[in-house]
């Protein structure tokens, strides 16, 4: 097992360097030049060429290439063109807000999906999983940044329950953290649940009708054990797959639900940054961006072993 | 057919039916039959014919979404089991009733040990400790004869082979010391000579235990050497019921003789030309259970049928010794040769 994770580790270095590769060349073949927003809007010809000198923008491309990747190699992303300040130290800075709000919004998920997916299957074709199924395609349907504007205005402004926007760090204190993440983790997950619930019905509904179920019954097992045991831990791999789908599309969710909510976290960073043309920022987010969705990738793989026996590695 | 107080099990007039597109389906229509304590019963017939129903049944396994029992009784030591409550059943199933499927490759869950899905059923019912239960699940693989079983508990389903399987499920299945074993086409999916070497296990964990057997197969060399007596199933009814020695000595329903010439036989000589007697299948299909059949259900394949056979339905013919069968034309049966 260890050696098949350290395997699995060592397989993600050629990914994380076409990502690279990748990053840096699309970036500046893009439109914009960031020497020329520096400089502002009136400056000459020779001022751009200047700040360009400056910023080492005027060396060959390969070459520029080269040092970035060197420079990473020791754990340096490079400085923000426009801050002045390191990109490791910018992204450490904000990756609280949107690791707490993943996380958040990921439990808020799964821990909803989850029985609604099984209650329904277990309930299927009647009334409870009507009304929890449809309940799932509203959630589905609606946009995240609609949803989150319905819940501002009922929890914070209505009914003043919740903070309206805003994040606290957990060094302030649990509650206050807890409250300011609890309007936008419900908004970015009921869209996942949905998906979640789906899934899980659809996966148990298929286990349900197994020759195994049926024995579990012939033994007379209760309930709970039937459906939670001898059923979820069989319909688990494909729950598992979409909830690492989820992480993924949540990272990308993560920037609109930032904005609305006013969470100073990656999102916005990268919002900023991108329409800055800060090079380094971008270049270090999307490394870190990548580098979590590979890691998604890996512990999910990990987890199918540990769900399913007859799943080697 | 009195109920006596030997008997663990008694089922009567038992009918039950499936919600299809094509209607209601009366998988089982009326049977009855009874099994004495320690007792090895067969019931017999071909595929469709009503018997796992009938099984699933005793046990209130029908799904309730399709199917559901729309009559009769099941007498479970004197108790009866179609109105039981749901929680009684589940102390029932497992614990005093126990059950054996067709398909051992699909039967055990793939991603729970063996030792697991052993001792689950006996923390169930037995009310002891998790430890307790995997010393007893050691116990029983040991007792149908697994090798290493210490080693075994801790293995999942599909590290077995196809025979293996099958002893774990009977492990399981004997795990709580049932009074009632149903064992639904337990070899059916399995190679002879494990099909043999399962078989002989169960009627020695039963001549050990002493739980009475239900043994449903389509196999009719597999009742004549582990069944006491037989109950002959067609369309969903019971049609000839037996000793085995009589069933086989004097078949007294057409379906039960059709039955016997259609088992391919290796003791029967070629001739001088060098050919074998052509196996005789039994003409005509099942009918369709969909429409209520008024007269007997084989008589539109039976060569013996009459006018009446088509339109009344046959009573039940006491022949004596516990021999019963179903049936019109008994005496002309009886007169010809089977």
């Amino acid at each position: 097992m260890t050696a098949y994770i350290v395997r699995r580790l060592f397989a993600t270095l050629p990914v994380m360097a076409v990502v690279a590769l990748f990053v840096f060349f699309l970036l500046r073949f893009a439109p914009g030049d960031p020497a020329a927003i520096i400089a502002g809007e009136d400056a000459t010809a020779e001022a751009i060429a200047a700040v360009r000198a400056k910023l080492g923008l005027d060396r060959p491309m390969v070459e520029q290439f080269f040092v970035w990747i060197l420079q990473l190699l020791q754990g340096d992303m490079g400085v923000s063109i426009f801050s002045n300040l390191a990109v490791t130290r910018l992204i450490s800075q904000r990756l609280e807000p949107t690791v707490a709000l993943t996380l958040s919004t990921l439990f808020v998920a799964v821990a909803l999906a989850i029985p609604i997916g099984v209650v329904a299957a277990w309930k299927a074709r009647k009334l409870v999983d009507r009304l929890v199924m449809g309940f799932a395609v509203l959630g589905f349907a609606m946009p995240v940044f609609v949803l989150a504007y319905i819940l501002i205005y009922f929890f914070a402004v209505q009914w003043q329950l919740l903070p309206v926007q805003g994040y606290r760090p957990i060094a302030e204190g649990l509650w206050p953290f807890v409250e300011c993440l609890i309007l936008p983790s419900v908004a970015l997950g009921v869209t996942y649940m949905a998906l979640i619930a789906r899934i899980t019905r659809a996966s148990m509904l298929e286990v349900l009708a197994q020759d195994y179920i049926r024995t579990a019954n012939a033994k007379g097992l209760a309930t709970d054990r039937v459906l939670l045991l001898h059923a979820l831990k069989n319909a688990a791999v494909p729950i598992v797959t979409v909830i690492g789908i989820g992480i993924a599309l949540l990272i990308s969710g993560v920037v609109i639900t930032e904005t609305v909510f006013n969470i100073p976290g990656l999102g916005r960073l990268t919002v900023d940054a991108v329409l800055k043309r800060d090079y380094p920022v971008v270049q270090g987010l999307i490394l870190v961006f990548a580098a979590a969705k590979v890691l998604v990738n890996l512990i999910i793989d990990i987890s199918y072993a540990f769900l399913d026996p007859r799943i080697r590695y | 057919m009195s109920a006596t107080a030997g008997n663990i099990l008694e089922v009567r007039d038992l009918q039950t039916q499936f919600n299809t597109l094509d209607g209601v389906v009366r998988a089982v229509d009326g049977v009855s039959f009874d099994l004495a304590r320690g007792e090895t019963l067969g019931i017999v017939g071909e595929s469709g014919c009503g018997k796992s129903v009938t099984a699933l049944s005793i046990l209130r396994l029908i799904p309730p979404e399709t199917g559901r029992i729309a009559a009769g009784s099941i007498k479970f030591e004197g108790e009866e089991l179609t109105t039981l409550g749901e929680e009684a059943m589940k102390g029932l199933r497992g614990h005093r009733i126990s059950m054996i499927f067709q398909e051992p490759m699909t039967s055990l869950n793939p991603v729970l040990t063996v030792g697991t899905q052993i001792a689950e059923n006996v923390v169930r019912h037995m009310g002891v400790s998790w430890r307790a239960a995997r010393e007893r699940s050691f116990e029983m693989l040991d007792l149908v004869r697994i090798a290493d079983a210490r080693r075994r508990l801790d293995e999942y389903p599909h590290q077995l082979s196809g025979g293996m399987r099958q002893r774990v499920m009977i492990a399981m299945a004997l795990s709580c010391d049932p009074q009632v074993l149903i064992a639904d086409e337990p070899t059916t999916a399995l190679d002879v000579t494990i099909q043999a070497q399962i078989l002989q296990l169960m009627l020695e964990l039963k001549e050990k235990t002493g739980t009475a057997i239900v043994l449903i197969t389509h196999d009719l060399g597999v009742v004549a050497e582990t069944t006491e007596r037989v109950v002959v199933m067609y369309a969903g009814r019971k049609v000839e019921e037996a000793p085995v020695e009589a069933l086989f000595g004097q078949p007294l329903h057409p379906y039960t003789r059709g039955l016997m010439r259609a088992i391919p036989r290796l003791d029967i000589e070629a001739d001088a030309a060098g050919t074998r007697p052509r196996l005789q299948e039994i003409p005509g299909l099942v009918p369709r259970l969909t429409q209520p059949i008024p007269g007997c259900a084989f008589a539109p394949r039976c060569g013996f049928a009459t006018e009446r056979c088509h339109v009344e339905p046959p009573p039940l013919v006491d022949v004596g010794a516990g021999h019963t069968v179903v049936c019109w034309e008994v005496d002309r049966v009886r007169a010809s040769t089977p």
